[in-house]
């Protein structure tokens, strides 16, 4: 199934889904930063800033900065997007430990704001199977 | 009209290693004293559920305590414990389940504990056989073989990280209200008393090569593990209970890491064929 959260057409829709839960505003109000999420060969920055996304980024280029870095196959990010995720695709933790999902860049940024970024993604799932 | 729980909660003075501590502990019920550790990082108010089931308090006395540094139990009054880094130690373990049943005078007491208290299950059962009957380690595993604990105390990242951490380490089929609830009690904890307790977790835990001297006809070992905990899972758990002549094991589906405290009414079902076995056991 394709990924919504890369999908062009879906972004402010999902930009402003994500903008108008409240424990999305209260994780972020103080977050600044460009994570780059990777799904495959496919790239986007989703850019935080003070209690909102700002912009998604579709297909960056190397001249795009970016904070840090979540990465998985399309395989991975399709199950860890299920409404019931299997073991271990169940939260960027245990992806994360589990080697299945990528972590990089500036991780000192990336647990700091660790709860914004979870809650972004448990997001991300009810939009993919909304 | 009032609602008071059946649970008590009192306070003791323990000596364990030569220094004093003042210890909180909650229990109640009667019968076989059935004494609770909690994860790493966290306090005895992982038991909140067991402590208050009647069904299981009608035959056994249930204890959950706070490790000193732990919820309740304060550091120690006679050491000047902020110069040095805290780091919790097999040994300690040991010393001071030994003490807490001498002090509570518990008669042939049952051991039950996850995480790192899953981990402690077969290092008693191995190397103090004679302090319990039987244990039951939930989500204990025979080594854990990696660790990420620097950023679980950097100055930079807060007690946010290891609450959103833990949220990942339980089923998404728990109810969401328990499953934050369990991850508050991590957020909780004194900065760096979460990595401290990670240090028996990761480095001192390993009975790859030892679990196989386990005798169970001195001590009974009981091992539990939930399919959504991404390290201690029932993979592993099998392992271990492969490695213990006369083990027994039980695959949890629908939890994670922290059965207890995240979905107690799925926990329960697997653990009271344990605990009614035990009983007639006697």
């Amino acid at each position: 199934m394709a990924i919504r959260f890369m999908d062009p057409k879906l972004l402010e829709g999902i930009r402003q889904y994500v903008n108008n839960d409240p424990e999305f505003r209260l994780a972020s109000k103080f977050v600044i930063a460009d994570i780059l999420l990777g799904v495959g060969d496919s790239e986007c920055i989703v850019k935080i800033r003070e209690g909102s996304i700002s912009e998604i980024q579709l297909n960056p280029t190397f001249m795009d900065a970016w904070s840090f870095y979540i990465r998985s196959t399309e395989d991975a990010w399709n199950k860890f997007l299920l409404p019931v995720p299997p073991p271990k695709h169940n939260g960027l933790f245990s992806a994360m430990i589990s080697q299945i999902f990528k972590v990089g860049g500036n991780l000192e940024m990336a647990f700091s704001y660790f709860w914004a970024v979870c809650r972004m993604l448990d997001l991300f799932r009810e939009v993919q199977n909304n | 009209m009032t609602n008071i729980e059946p649970t008590t909660g009192k306070y003791i003075r323990l000596t364990v290693q030569g220094v004093e501590y003042r210890v909180y502990f909650e229990e109640s019920g009667q019968g076989i004293p059935l004494v609770c550790q909690h994860t790493a990082g966290s306090d005895c108010r992982q038991w909140r559920h067991l402590l208050n089931d009647a069904e299981v308090t009608s035959m056994y006395r249930v204890i959950a305590f706070d490790l000193p540094y732990h919820g309740k139990s304060l550091p120690p009054e006679t050491l000047e414990w902020w110069k040095e880094e805290y780091r919790l130690h097999k040994s300690f373990l040991f010393d001071f389940h030994t003490e807490f049943g001498k002090a509570l005078g518990l008669e042939r007491p049952v051991y039950i504990g996850c995480s790192m208290g899953g981990h402690l299950a077969p290092d008693l059962a191995l190397e103090r056989p004679d302090i319990y009957r039987a244990v039951i380690g939930v989500q204990g595993t025979a080594h854990s073989g990696h660790s990420t604990e620097i950023w679980w105390y950097h100055p930079k990242v807060s007690n946010d990280f290891r609450f959103h951490a833990m949220m990942a380490m339980q089923s998404p089929t728990s109810p969401e209200k328990y499953r934050r609830e369990t991850a508050w009690e991590y957020s909780q904890s004194a900065p760096f008393v979460f990595k401290g307790d990670l240090y028996y977790y990761f480095a001192e835990h390993d009975v790859t090569k030892t679990a196989e001297n386990i005798d169970t006809s001195r001590c009974a070992v009981y091992l539990m593990a939930g399919e959504y905990d991404p390290d201690a899972n029932p993979d592993e758990g099998r392992r271990l209970a492969g490695m213990i002549k006369g083990s027994k094991f039980v695959a949890m589906e629908g939890l994670g890491h922290f059965g207890m405290c995240e979905n107690y009414p799925v926990f329960k079902t697997y653990l009271m064929p344990f605990l009614r076995e035990i009983a007639n056991t006697d």
